[in-house]
C-alpha cells in the first residue's frame, strides 16, 4: 500500500536508492533480462502518458535518470531466480567511497581500488624508494663520467642496458662505436634528453615523490656539454695510451727474438770451438752457422718464448739416433696399412702340423653336449615329439577316475596293475605255447 | 685419476711381510728380456694374453736407449701384472723395423691380445713412443692408461704424459 497514494497501488523500491514511495515514476518496469513485466505507475503524482523509453525504475526526484551517459543502471534487487546485475553487467559504478575503479600500479605491480590514494600508501611509497634507490648508483656513476669520460676498448659487456624507470624504458648503457667504448655515455645522453626531463616531471607527480630527489636523476644540457668535451680528451688520451703499448709490445718481441738468438748462437759455439785448426774451415763454419740460425730462427712454432730453458733435458742433451728411412717403396709398412709380419703366414707353415679347427676328441665332447640339449622325449609339455612311442604310463592321470591322494599312490597302484597284468599275460602265453 | 704406482700392490705388501715370494722376483732381474729374432717377436705377440706388450726397438748401446732401458727394468716388476716387457734389437730385425717405420731409437711399440695399440702422445706419430720417458711414474702411467683402453675395447688412447716431457723429433718423409 502506498502510504502517500493510499491502498490502491503498491508502493515500490527504486532500484537505485531504495527510496521507498510512489513518488516514484514507474516506468514500465522490466526485468534486467528483458523480459516485459507491468509496469506500475503512481497516478498520484501523474504519470508523464506514456512511460520514458529508459525502462528502469529510477524515483525522479534524487536520482538522476537513467538515460544520463555512461550511468549505471541501478542496484538490483536480490529476486529469487533473477541473477545479479553485476554478473550480468560488465559495467563500472561510479561509486563515491573505497569502492574506486580497479586501477594498477605499475611500481608495485598490483592492482588496487584505492584511486588515487594508493599513491600515498605506505606500501607504494615503500616501492618508490626501493626503485629510486636501484635507479640511483647508475645515475651516480654516469654523472661522475661527466668530469672524466672514460675511454675504453669495446667488450660485449659494453652492450648492457639500464631500464629507466620514469620513461619506462631500456637505455643502453654505454656508448660505442666501433673498437672504441664511452663508458656511460648512452646513460648520460638519455638523462639529458628533454623527453626523459618529462617523463621524470611526469613520474614524480604521478607518484608523490620527494621533490629534492628529482634533481638527482635529471642532467643538465650544459652538463651534458662539458661530458662531451672530456669525451673527446678522453679519445686522444686513449689514442696516445694505445700507441704507447704497441710500441713496447714491439720493444718486447724484439727483446726475446735477441735473447732467442743469442741461445742458438752459444749452443752452436761449442761445435765450432773444437776445430780451430781449420782456419780455411772456420769462415765456412760461422756461415754454416748463419744459416742454421735463419732457419731456426724461422720456425718459431717449435719454441714458444718461455720454454727455451726447458727443453734442454730433451733436445740438447742427446739427440736421438736416426736409423736410416724405413721406406722401400714396394713393401708397405704400418702407415700404408700393410698385413703385419706377426699375421702373414710362415714358410713352415703346413696344414697337415697345425689343424685349424677342433680335434677329435674335442669333436665327441661336442655331440654329446649337443645331447644333453634335447630334451627327454618321453616328456610331457611344448614341443612335445608325437612320433615317439610311449607307454602305457606316459598318460599323466594313470586312467583312474576316482582318484583322491596323491600322484604316486595311483603310479603305484598304476604299476602293481601293471606287473600283475604282466604276469597274467606270461603265464596266458605259456599255456597257449604249451 | 692418476694413481701412484699403481701396479705396485700387490709386490710391495709381500715383499713387506719379509717373506720372498718368488712370484715377485722377474726372471730377469737385472736386465730385460731379449727377443732376437722376428719369430720370437711374433711368438710374444701371439702369445701374450690380457697383459700390455711392450716392445722396446733399438740396440742397447744407445745412450737413449740405455736411459729408457734404465726406466722399464725398474718398472717392470711393479708392471709385471699388467704389462710384460721385451726388448728387441732393430739390426736383428729388419722386418718389423720395416714395418713399424723405425727411424729414430729407441722406439716402443705396445700392443694388447695381438693387437697393436696406437695412442695419441701430442707427436706425429701414434703408433709408437719415439725416444725415453722422462720418469718412470710417466711409463707406469701410460701402461696403465693403454691397459684400461684395451680392457675397454679401445684401439687408439690418449697419452697421460705431459706434452712437455715427450721427446720431440722431425719425422720426415722421403728426405722432405
Amino acid at each position: 500500500m502506498c502510504v502517500v497514494c493510499g491502498p490502491a497501488v503498491t508502493p515500490n523500491y527504486c532500484v537505485r536508492c531504495f527510496l521507498r514511495s510512489c513518488t516514484i515514476f514507474f516506468l514500465a518496469k522490466q526485468s534486467l533480462s528483458g523480459l516485459p513485466v507491468t509496469g506500475r505507475v503512481c497516478k498520484q503524482q501523474g504519470s508523464q502518458g506514456k512511460a520514458p523509453r529508459s525502462r528502469r525504475r529510477v524515483c525522479s526526484g534524487a536520482c538522476p535518470p537513467l538515460g544520463a551517459a555512461g550511468l549505471a543502471p541501478p542496484r538490483p534487487r536480490r529476486v529469487r531466480g533473477h541473477r545479479m546485475a553485476k554478473d550480468r553487467l560488465h559495467v563500472r559504478l561510479p561509486r563515491a567511497g573505497p569502492m574506486a575503479p580497479a586501477e594498477r600500479c605499475g611500481l608495485c605491480r598490483q592492482t588496487f581500488f584505492c584511486g588515487r590514494g594508493h599513491v600515498y600508501s605506505r606500501k607504494h611509497q615503500r616501492q618508490l624508494k626501493v626503485a629510486l634507490e636501484r635507479l640511483l648508483p647508475q645515475v651516480e656513476a654516469a654523472r661522475k663520467a661527466v668530469r672524466a669520460a672514460q675511454v675504453e676498448r669495446y667488450v660485449p659487456e659494453h652492450e648492457r642496458c639500464c631500464w629507466c624507470l620514469c620513461c619506462s624504458c631500456e637505455v643502453r648503457k654505454h656508448l660505442s662505436h666501433g673498437n672504441l667504448t664511452v663508458l656511460h655515455g648512452g646513460l648520460l645522453e638519455h638523462l639529458a634528453s628533454p623527453e626523459h626531463k618529462k617523463a621524470t616531471n611526469r613520474f614524480w607527480w604521478e607518484n608523490k615523490a620527494e621533490l629534492q630527489m628529482k634533481e638527482k636523476f635529471l642532467i643538465s644540457p650544459q652538463d651534458y656539454a662539458r661530458f662531451k668535451k672530456s669525451m673527446v680528451k678522453g679519445l686522444d688520451s686513449y689514442e696516445e695510451k694505445e700507441d704507447e703499448v704497441i710500441k713496447e709490445m714491439a720493444a718486447q718481441i724484439r727483446e726475446v727474438e735477441q735473447s732467442r738468438q743469442e741461445v742458438v748462437r752459444s749452443v752452436l759455439e761449442p761445435q765450432a770451438v773444437p776445430d780451430p785448426e781449420e782456419g780455411s774451415s772456420a769462415p765456412g763454419s760461422w756461415k754454416g752457422t748463419n744459416s742454421q740460425v735463419a732457419s731456426i730462427s724461422q720456425q718459431p712454432s717449435y719454441l714458444d718464448l718461455p720454454p727455451a730453458p726447458e727443453l734442454d733435458w730433451m733436445e740438447t742433451g742427446q739427440p736421438l739416433t736416426f736409423i736410416g728411412h724405413q721406406d722401400t717403396p714396394g713393401v708397405g709398412n704400418i702407415h700404408s696399412g700393410a698385413t703385419p709380419p706377426w699375421m702373414a703366414q710362415d714358410e713352415e707353415y703346413s696344414s697337415g702340423n697345425q689343424q685349424i679347427g677342433p680335434s677329435y676328441e674335442e669333436f665327441l665332447k661336442e655331440k654329446e653336449k649337443q645331447k644333453l640339449k634335447k630334451l627327454p622325449p618321453d616328456r610331457v609339455g611344448a614341443n612335445f615329439d608325437h612320433s615317439s612311442s610311449t607307454g602305457a604310463g606316459w598318460l599323466p592321470s594313470f586312467g583312474r577316475v576316482w582318484n583322491n591322494g596323491r600322484r604316486w599312490q595311483s603310479r603305484h597302484q598304476f604299476k602293481t596293475e601293471a606287473a600283475a597284468r604282466n604276469k597274467q599275460s606270461h603265464k596266458e602265453k605259456k599255456l597257449m605255447i604249451s | 685419476m692418476r694413481p701412484r704406482q699403481a701396479a705396485r700392490s700387490d709386490q710391495s705388501k709381500k715383499k713387506g711381510r719379509g717373506r720372498t715370494d718368488w712370484r715377485s722376483i722377474p726372471k730377469m732381474s737385472f736386465l730385460l728380456p731379449k727377443l732376437t729374432s722376428k719369430k720370437e717377436v711374433d711368438q710374444a705377440i701371439k702369445s701374450t694374453a690380457e697383459k700390455v706388450l711392450v716392445l722396446r726397438f733399438g740396440r742397447d748401446e744407445d745412450p737413449v736407449c740405455l736411459q729408457l732401458d734404465d726406466i722399464l727394468s725398474k718398472t717392470s716388476s711393479d708392471l709385471s701384472k699388467m704389462a710384460a716387457i721385451y726388448v728387441v734389437d732393430v739390426d736383428q730385425t729388419p722386418v718389423y723395423t720395416h714395418y713399424f717405420d723405425i727411424s729414430y731409437i729407441p722406439s716402443t711399440v705396445f700392443f694388447f691380445n695381438g693387437q697393436h695399440m696406437k695412442v695419441d702422445y701430442g707427436s706425429p706419430d701414434h703408433t709408437k713412443f719415439v725416444g725415453s720417458f722422462k720418469t718412470k711414474q710417466d711409463f707406469i702411467d701410460l701402461v696403465e692408461v693403454i691397459y684400461r683402453g684395451a680392457m675397454r675395447g679401445k684401439l687408439i688412447v690418449q697419452s697421460p704424459i705431459d706434452p712437455k716431457n715427450i721427446p720431440k723429433y722431425d719425422l720426415l718423409y722421403q728426405d722432405i
